[in-house]
């Protein structure tokens, strides 16, 4: 019992070394997966953001102070995250950016919200978050509905008549697919194919097989790059010649890299634009700093978007010269107008959706380069 | 019927890959009646190591493709199976006298140690093994286009699957890993070194999943550190659907598996898969409680 | 008063007052650490006491979190009302499921209480009836109201949840020390001898299945009440090998080690944040360690000991 003990006695001396410091600093909470399957998405986010952190303090900081950013683990579980959100309250942050799946997202903003801290959401998607009337709450991806409407026009204005949707059954692809086939039933489309594929597995010809009998049109996935990657491939060694279209979780370089040039030549997604595609100084400056540190480009776009909310926070506390939230979040709603982002113009409405047309259509070439059409 | 059959093909080769995983389990599981949690693991560790040997040995350009993977594989295996002996040693042997179900924890550790290095040394984004090393043909079979390398896939699996059980059962030391498993007390008796079969046996089962891995990154192409947790299950079921302790069984449940899988999913529905997989295990357990062929049917050799 | 219960008093104490001293993301973070516990002992008594090797506790308690989520929403049922339902549920469903599988030996229990752990998060995902919401999962669940005070706060919560823990710690313990537990445990050092000496095992194993299935139903109330929103990623395969390994790495029988085991499961990644992305990693190499020093779990139960004073030797001899 002895040792029950002194373990215990150590874990209460932890508790007190791991409370909030106080300093002359000006804190930003990033909260996004480091660990867990979503971890390539977190450490991409953790890039983007410190290096915003960082040119930003190089250029003397905000309202004189630095900025410093608290990153902490959300494990993309809903638990974990609760668990980090309030890890990130007690530490006396301004505002937070984060984080990438909706219901992990929702699992936090409850915290925030209490806690009267500004949240920026990057990756989720899900309608309803948006829908609560939180006042503290924005996020700089689009949402399921404006993708689905984007995507059921562009399905019919093609004259695509069968169309087959697979989903991979996640919170965010499912919003996707079902938001879409709605539309489209809406619209007299025929859904000859509704089903989904189980996410992390290689081998998807079963579901291709049957997707192939059915006789679809086009094929729109809603979910995300590694198997979007792994169905062109294994479409392309079936000898299938359908087109595929994919929503914006496929927008990333690793989906050529996995589906191989010859197979993922022709496939299309719908996308906000990604920094490489933008004209402004922002972005581009933004590329070249992210190249010149880590030595390649970044992933997904929605690491990206987290860029965003990290740069509408700094926007407002400048503008505004204060770190108040109240003053920042009516800020965010109704001033901040087309500041130039990462991806384009960022305005938010009075939800905190972002404003505004974002979705373009890409086509992968031959080269195997995303080409805006 | 032609859907029938693509279909099954489609459920041989998810299967045949399934059941060399399996094996590992089965053998480990046979000698040491340890549920190896981390065996999904080491063969992700096979797929990243035969990544990187791929791409800094250049063997499929110096000596050609069939003996540059081979070589490939057969290295790959054997770094595997002495990281599998390292495991033994480390996490089991320490735990060997205690409850069973301490050293499944401890593999369990192991398991989640082994896919967090890997996420450390090679990042947390998918990997992706280099196009265009196999060749693309495609075998026409009553009719219908199979690519030549699923039949090759299958092929290969069945030959380290013979192998093993001609291993097992035809050489000296394969009598004594199956004495080993059906006392170890009385193996020792009888002057066989049982930490020395214990050793082969982890350097085996690990030597086979490591060759799965290199054989779906070959194959798929993409691999990521977390995969081996989902294949580890998966074989885990196979094993026990044939019958735990029991090498024919691996085969034939890796196989059951993989075409239920496929037929249940293109007949009933893909969402539900993985659940009609479980169904079927479960049903098969209440009407056969130790999987089709039985547990450990060497020991009736 | 030995030594022993010394130190529990002294633990319990600091624990009442560790809200007072600990800012809101500890106290959150011993919330998680009590709710596991109590699922931990929950399993403990089908795994460490019966020896029945089920690894898919996950599945009841999801029962019991999505029986409070929809009757929640949908009849705006108060929260405690739906605990006993949650239970109830869940036994039932324990019923159900063990049932058929009751007699399965060993590892072959195992992968089937896995199969079933994930049969129902598939179910889950997939909207079955329409009621569950899917991947989305259920939000908007209300919070617990105990005569007029609602409790929102981690503080409310720490001492909901611990308070609750010390009722089941209450009342397992009359259980462990009853007939009951003692055929428990008879069935798992020797199910045949126990079968011989008129124990009807089977019975047996499938009351200790729902009775932590009850249990662990309860601690689902708590759970959709605590996070106000669901999703079935909270409930996979994953949680119930989280349970497994506190009560096996705990000390399999031992309502302490399994406490203590809570602590280190779940709080350890938590004291590991400061190493960021590998702190699962040392995570991981923890739970070898610790398997490899104490491999009967870090506090093992005792033997029962039985008070043999009043047993005088006259008496005894007739």
């Amino acid at each position: 019992m002895k040792k029950t003990l002194v373990s215990l006695l150590v874990v209460v001396g932890l508790f007190f070394n791991f409370g909030p410091a106080f300093g002359k600093t000006i804190k930003i909470g990033l909260l996004c997966p480091l660990t867990g399957s979503w971890a390539s998405e977190g450490q991409d986010m953790e890039k983007i953001v410190t290096l915003l952190a960082d040119e930003l303090n190089a250029k003397g900081g905000l309202l004189g102070s630095e900025v410093e950013i608290v990153v902490e683990d959300d494990g993309g579980d809903p638990r974990t995250a609760a668990l980090a959100a309030q890890r990130l309250s007690a530490q006396d942050i301004v505002g937070v950016i984060g984080t990438y799946g909706s219901s992990v997202t929702e699992a936090t903003q409850a915290i925030f919200d209490e806690a009267k801290i500004i949240q920026i959401a990057n990756g989720s998607t899900a309608i309803r978050l948006t829908e609560k009337g939180l006042k503290y709450f924005f996020r700089t991806s689009p949402r399921d509905d404006e993708q689905g409407r984007v995507a059921a026009n562009y399905l019919t204005g093609k004259g695509f008549k069968r169309i087959a949707i697979l989903h991979d059954n996640t919170t965010y692809a499912k919003g996707l697919a079902d938001e879409t086939k709605s539309l489209l039933e809406k619209k007299g489309a025929n859904i000859v194919f509704y089903d989904a594929l189980t996410p992390g597995e290689r081998d998807y010809s079963a579901i291709l097989t049957n997707l192939k009998a059915a006789n679809p049109d086009v094929v729109f996935f809603t979910g995300y790059y590694p198997e979007a990657g792994l169905l062109l491939r294994q479409k392309k060694e079936m000898g299938w010649n359908v087109p595929f279209i994919g929503g914006d979780a496929t927008n990333n370089p690793d989906l050529v890299k996995i589906a191989g040039k010859d197979a993922a030549e022709g496939f299309m997604f719908l996308s906000p634009p990604v920094p490489q595609d933008l004209d402004s100084k922002e972005a581009k400056d933004f590329l070249a700093a992210y190249k010149k540190k880590y030595g390649d480009l970044p992933g997904s776009v929605w690491a990206v978007l987290s860029g965003d909310g990290f740069l509408a926070l700094t926007t407002a506390i400048k503008a505004t010269k204060s770190t108040d939230s109240d003053v920042l979040a009516d800020y965010l709603h109704n001033k901040l107008k087309d500041m130039p982002g990462l991806t384009g113009k960022i305005s938010f409405d009075s939800k905190g959706d972002r404003v505004g047309d974002l979705y373009r259509i890409y086509k992968v070439d031959a080269n195997g380069n995303f080409v805006l059409q | 019927m032609e859907l029938f059959i693509q279909q099954l093909t489609n459920g041989l080769a998810i299967g045949g890959i399934y059941a060399l995983i399996a094996l590992g389990y089965t053998m480990v599981y046979g000698v040491m009646k340890l549920i190896n949690f981390a065996h999904g693991d080491l063969f992700s560790i096979g797929a990243y190591l035969g990544l990187t040997l791929l791409l800094s040995l250049g063997l499929v350009d110096k000596i050609g493709v069939l003996g540059g993977i081979l070589l490939l594989m057969l290295m790959v295996m054997g770094l595997v199976g002495i990281i599998g002996i390292i495991l033994e040693r480390v996490a089991y042997r320490p735990l060997r006298k205690a409850d069973r179900l301490s050293a499944v924890v401890s593999a369990l550790g192991a398991s989640i140690f082994f896919a967090n290095s890997l996420m450390l040394i090679y990042g947390a984004k998918f990997r992706v093994y280099p196009h265009n090393i196999l060749p693309k043909m495609a075998v026409d079979i009553l009719g219908m286009k199979i690519p030549l390398i699923r039949i090759l896939l299958l092929l290969a699996s069945f030959i380290l699957m013979t192998a093993l059980y001609l291993f097992v059962q035809k050489t000296k030391t394969g009598t004594a890993i199956r004495a080993a498993a059906i006392d170890q007390g009385a193996a020792k008796l009888m002057g066989i070194n049982v930490n020395k079969i214990i050793s082969i046996v982890f350097f085996i089962g690990p030597a086979l999943g490591g060759a799965a891995g290199i054989m779906v990154g070959l194959y798929y192409g993409q691999i990521n550190f977390l995969m081996g947790w989902l294949y580890g299950l998966k074989a885990f079921i196979a094993a026990v659907i044939g019958g735990i302790g029991n090498i024919p069984g691996a085969m034939l449940g890796g196989i059951i598996l993989g075409v239920v899988e496929s037929l249940g999913a293109a007949y009933v529905s893909f969402a539900w898969k993985d659940a009609i997989a479980f169904l079927v295990l479960i049903i098969i357990l209440i009407v056969r409680p130790t999987g089709i062929l039985g547990e450990r049917v060497a020991e009736k050799v | 008063m030995n030594r022993k219960r010394i130190i529990d008093i002294i633990i319990i104490l600091v624990l009442a007052c560790a809200p007072l001293f600990l800012n809101t993301y500890w106290v959150d973070v011993l919330n998680n650490i009590g709710i596991y516990a109590i699922l931990a002992l929950s399993l403990n008594f089908i795994l460490g006491h019966t020896g029945l090797f089920h690894m898919g506790h996950a599945a009841f308690y999801a029962i019991g979190a999505y029986t409070t989520a929809i009757l929640n929403t949908m009849y705006h049922i108060p929260i405690i009302w739906l605990m006993p339902l949650s239970g109830v549920l869940a036994g039932i469903f324990g019923y159900l499921v063990a049932r058929p599988i009751i007699h399965l030996r060993g590892d072959y229990l195992l992968i089937v209480t896995i199969g079933i752990v994930e049969i129902v998060r598939i179910a889950l995902v997939n909207n079955i009836f329409g009621i569950t919401g899917g991947s989305n999962g259920i939000f908007g669940i209300s919070r617990p109201k105990l005569w007029g005070f609602v409790i929102r706060r981690p503080q409310d919560f720490f001492y909901y949840i611990w308070i609750f823990l010390g009722i089941s710690v209450y009342l397992f313990y009359r259980l462990e020390n009853s007939r009951f537990g003692r055929a428990l445990n008879y069935i798992k050092e020797d199910d045949l001898a126990a079968e011989g000496s008129g124990v009807d095992s089977s019975g047996y194993k499938l009351k200790a299945f729902i009775i932590g299935a009850i249990w662990a139903g309860f601690v689902g109330n708590i759970y959709a009440s605590k996070m106000t929103i669901i999703s079935p990623e909270s409930f996979s395969f994953w949680e119930s090998v989280i349970l497994f390994v506190i009560v096996i790495l705990g000390g399999s029988g031992s309502m302490r080690g399994i406490i203590l085991g809570s602590f280190l499961i779940i709080g350890l990644p938590e004291l590991f944040r400061q190493f960021a992305s590998a702190r699962m990693l040392i995570f991981g190499a923890a739970m070898v360690v610790m398997m490899i020093f104490r491999p009967q779990g870090i506090i093992p139960p005792k033997p029962r000991t039985y008070n043999l004073d009043f047993l005088k030797l006259g008496e005894a001899e007739k």
